[in-house]
């Protein structure tokens, strides 16, 4: 299709109080061949809708470069239906509301920012979807049959979608099925279980369909294409499927390694997982000698919030011990419950069973236990009271209950060793080497996913899969697979069915949207996807290592295989490759050194410097327009070129920019590191990781290695900005101009 | 290890059980918010989150024997800010009663101040602020008196500049008979007298 290109420049807002509109039409758009010119005091107003409308209409316009207020807002009005390509150019918060007014530079800022607008528009082609061969599948497999599990296929049922259960046990219920009692809302007392009830709604539920004693072998496709072979009783099947919910619970911490609570030694002495087990099936005995409880002491955070153990607070941990001293005085009102706590956590409403539990008289010290042994048949605690400042020692007792913590199911007994690359460092005399928790090789086997980048999901240090925990917690690093419950974090039951529910949204959002070719989360909707030059390709694997997704398998020759449906959209393999052969419609590596080139910039004697700034659009974007929306103010000496995430930034972008006499080169991008806040995960942490081989490239070019710096930028930090800015451009001062302008 | 204590629930009981609103005791979850809103936390050799404490592992003789329950003015500030609403103050008075049944003696200044507090109340129906503490100080002898008066001159120089210091001596209070009755019959109800 040809491309018919219109400029409508809005006036409003301040725009053409802070401009010469008919210099920037002038100068803005010279180079572009553009068809049709147009300005407006209220572009985003009916009036100035239906003039673009009828020069869609009317002139055959196909391409709209509208420089009005930020892409952020106004999406819907200018929103033309998906024939017609609309590139907005940002007047508003980056230029008339953060700069002098009427002012040279501001002009010049202006012009820039309409030229790179027109240039990107030049380069956006018409987008298709992706669409694959064979049908979509909107079916949901749920791996696990807990009550987070259950919950889920449930949920999916209920809005209409199949589900899929596979229950590794020979019956469903997981660890609900185990208790006796559940604390839920609203915390007031003990509640049913419900486990029977639920398990019988999952089997009368024509839509779902539960295997038992099943494991799943193998999954291979992407979102909406999953082919899941599932191994039940000995017998294979296959199933397709749209999305998968992983729902595989947790276990307790292994209570052997807590020696020194006497665990082990002391038959009295048991964990919390075990006394939940006893009072299900009837009543709470000594183990030693089946007699009477009368005396309970429990020790909270039994190995958690301990370097040694479990650094972290599984959360429920109180009020499990809580919920069983509340048996104990069921059976025997004259029984004494001890609690041994270091705080007591008791989350949200659940405080009111902790008051509950104070008001029947269960003594709650706090302090930890340095002692346990046993005394004429009895067990006795000796522990640093820390209310009392004093050594107490608690006798007499019938039983000591270990409140131990909760570790995901994901979560590997030791740190598995695989066959390390020829190259890597730290490998053994064997060649193996340990995985890292962030690769798909650590977590213990769930899915096998037949995925280049390992078999599992990827989980963070402690063993709970990676999510993006505060924007998109369902979300993992593998698209299309949600998950729900204790393995995500641990979690009492009330927040464990919501858990579930919010994960089998997820995962129906995740077929339909799949099967219209478009995004999930966090560029839900998008329609791009990335293309592959196969001829150029050279197999240095750079892009299916690198992506945070493992969107992208590998043939044995080394070339990689898309999987359109997994992709998230984030252009990482474009700024990977070296050979620059991925690209999307609408963004590529052509296209921003096509915007970088089009920004003017000035002989050295005018003494007005350029940097351009690569922005991350997801954090640091939207904190630059809140900036502007504050009217603070900047150098106009900056352009700024949005990033699909600052991890598709190609290092040629900064090579290309530096030997043009651009003199410096900022980027903004999401904090990464343990508490990364990056959208896709690894974006930033591998932009930064690339600028380490910048100085190459810098040294080749004679440059200073100031001239190019990283700074996190988070959603919050608008108010950084400025400074920032400031710090930045006084640094090129001192540097002095780029050598190569002119050139 | 020295110095070990052996938990027992039984004193707990006790207090539950006898003394006026000493079953509040158990929702304490010792914050300390309590112990550090307190303006008299200075004097107390124990602040009320460590009354209960010491209540729930039964140190008969330290919460007993305190001076902290006999220290309490009344001012609600902790019953206030409490999280978990214990009137702390009632807890505090409550045992402090319980303490005085019990035949402990509270220390001779604090007897010597609430002795001469409830005399003047009795005679006047009010508190006459430059009586009392004349009372008090000079309670212990004429040295100990002497002493105390001029430790306290110049609060009371600048109470008087202030006005807030009258030096004509109180008048009692419109029917003070009545509220002699009353208090007659406090005191009847506090030594174990019929309770209607």
């Amino acid at each position: 299709m040809d491309k018919k290109t219109a400029v409508y420049i809005c006036t409003g807002c301040g725009i053409g109080d802070a401009l010469n509109i008919e210099q920037l039409k002038e100068e803005g758009t010279a180079d572009f061949g553009i068809d049709v010119i147009k300005d407006h005091p209220f572009l985003c107003g009916q009036e100035g809708v239906d003039l673009i409308k009828q020069d869609i209409e009317g002139e055959g316009v196909n391409t709209v470069v509208i420089a009005a207020c930020s892409h952020r807002v106004n999406y819907d009005a200018f929103n033309f239906g998906r024939d017609v390509i609309v590139q907005r150019v940002n007047l508003r918060e980056q230029v008339a509301w953060s700069q002098a007014p009427k002012e040279e530079d501001t002009q010049m800022l202006a012009q820039d920012n309409l030229k790179m607008g027109c240039s990107q528009a030049k380069d956006t082609d018409w987008v298709q979807p992706y669409k694959a061969e064979e049908p979509y599948s909107k079916d949901i497999l749920v791996v696990g049959g807990g009550l987070a599990g259950m919950t889920a296929a449930l949920e999916a049922a209920k809005a209409g979608y199949r589900a899929v259960i596979v229950e590794k046990e020979d019956k469903l219920g997981g660890f609900l099925g185990r208790m006796k009692s559940t604390v839920t809302l609203p915390y007031k007392a003990l509640s049913e279980t419900g486990a029977a009830q639920l398990i019988q709604k999952v089997e009368d539920e024509p839509k779902i369909k539960v295997y038992t004693s099943a494991s799943v072998e193998k999954v291979s496709g992407g979102p909406g294409l999953f082919s899941v072979d599932i191994k039940a009783n000995g017998n294979s099947a296959t199933e397709r499927i749209g999305a998968i919910v992983q729902a595989t619970g947790w276990v307790p911490y292994d209570a052997n390694k807590l020696g020194h609570l006497g665990y082990g030694k002391f038959k009295d002495v048991v964990t919390n997982v075990e006394m939940e087990e006893m009072a299900a099936a009837g009543k709470i005995t000594r183990p030693s000698d089946g007699g009477d409880v009368k005396n309970v002491l429990f020790i909270q955070c039994a190995g958690s919030r301990d370097p040694e153990h479990l650094p972290y607070c599984s959360s429920v941990c109180c009020m499990v011990s809580m919920k069983q001293a509340t048996y104990v005085k069921e059976q025997n009102p004259e029984a004494v419950n001890y609690i041994l706590y270091k705080d007591v956590r008791t989350v949200g409403q659940s405080e009111d069973f902790y008051r509950k539990a104070q008001n029947d008289g269960n003594v709650f010290i706090r302090g930890a236990a340095t002692q346990l042994g046993e005394a004429g048949g009895k067990l006795f605690v000796e522990a640093d009271d820390e209310l009392l400042g004093e050594k107490i020692k608690i006798e007499d007792l019938d039983m000591v209950v270990l409140a131990v913590g909760m570790v995901p199911a994901s979560r590997p007994e030791t740190t598995p060793r695989i066959k390390a690359p020829a190259d890597a460092a730290g490998a053994d005399e064997n060649g193996m080497i340990e995985v890292a928790p962030d690769s798909g090789f650590f977590a213990n086997s769930a899915l096998h996913l037949a995925y280049r980048q390992g078999p599992e999901l990827p989980t963070l240090k402690y063993g709970f899969p990676d999510s993006h925990f505060i924007c998109f917690p369902y979300e993992t690093r593998r698209t299309g697979i949600y998950t729900a419950g204790c393995l995500r974090r641990p979690m009492e039951t009330a927040k464990a069915i919501e858990d579930a529910v919010g994960a089998a949204m997820k995962a129906i959002q995740c077929t339909e949207a799949t099967a219209e070719g478009k995004a999930v989360h966090p560029r839900a909707g998008d329609m791009t996807f990335p293309e592959f030059n196969m001829q150029r390709c050279t197999q240095c694997k750079r892009c299916t290592e690198e992506c945070p997704f493992g969107a992208i398998n590998e043939d044995e020759k080394g070339n990689p295989l898309p999987n359109p449906t997994r992709c998230r959209r984030c252009g990482v393999c474009m700024g990977a490759c070296p050979e620059r052969i991925i690209s999307f419609k609408n963004y590529s590596v052509g296209m921003i050194g096509n915007m970088i080139k089009s920004v003017h910039v000035p002989e050295e004697d005018e003494e007005k410097p350029r940097v351009i700034c690569l922005i991350c659009e997801n954090d640091a974007l939207p904190a630059l327009d809140m900036a502007g929306i504050k009217r603070m103010k900047w150098s106009p000496y900056i352009r700024f070129v949005p990033m699909r995430c600052l991890g598709s930034m190609n290092l040629v972008w900064i090579a290309d920019s530096l030997s043009r006499g651009i003199d410096g080169i900022l980027l903004f991008g999401c904090r990464h590191g343990d508490d990364y806040q990056c959208h896709f995960v690894k974006g930033s942490e591998l932009a930064n990781t690339r600028l380490g081989k910048v100085s190459e490239t810098l040294d080749r070019l004679a440059l200073e290695s100031d001239r190019v710096r990283f700074e996190e930028v988070g959603i919050t930090d608008y108010h950084r900005i400025p400074g920032i800015i400031e710090e930045f451009m006084k640094k090129i001062e001192e540097v002095g101009p780029n050598p190569y302008k002119g050139w | 290890m020295e110095n070990k204590v052996n938990y027992d629930p039984s004193f707990a009981e006790e207090v539950f059980r006898n003394v006026d609103a000493g079953d509040e005791i158990k929702m304490c979850m010792n914050c300390g918010v309590c112990a550090g809103s307190c303006p008299l936390r200075e004097h107390m050799d124990y602040p009320p989150r460590q009354i209960f404490a010491l209540i729930r592992a039964g140190k008969r003789e330290e919460v007993l024997g305190s001076q902290s329950i006999m220290l309490c003015t009344s001012c609600y500030t902790c019953a206030v800010k409490c999280p978990r609403s214990i009137p702390v103050i009632d807890v505090m008075h409550g045992l402090a009663h319980y303490a005085l049944k019990q035949g402990y003696v509270p220390r001779k200044d604090t007897a010597a101040f609430g002795g001469e507090f409830w005399k003047q109340v009795y005679r006047l129906g009010r508190i006459d602020e430059k009586d009392l503490p004349r009372r008090v100080f000079f309670s212990g002898g004429l040295i100990e008196g002497v002493r105390a008066m001029l430790n306290f001159m110049d609060i009371g120089i600048k109470l008087m500049l202030h006005r807030r210091m009258k030096l004509l001596p109180e008048r009692k209070i419109k029917g003070i008979q009545s509220l002699r009755k009353m208090l007659d019959k406090a005191e009847r109800l506090g030594k174990g007298g019929a309770i209607a």
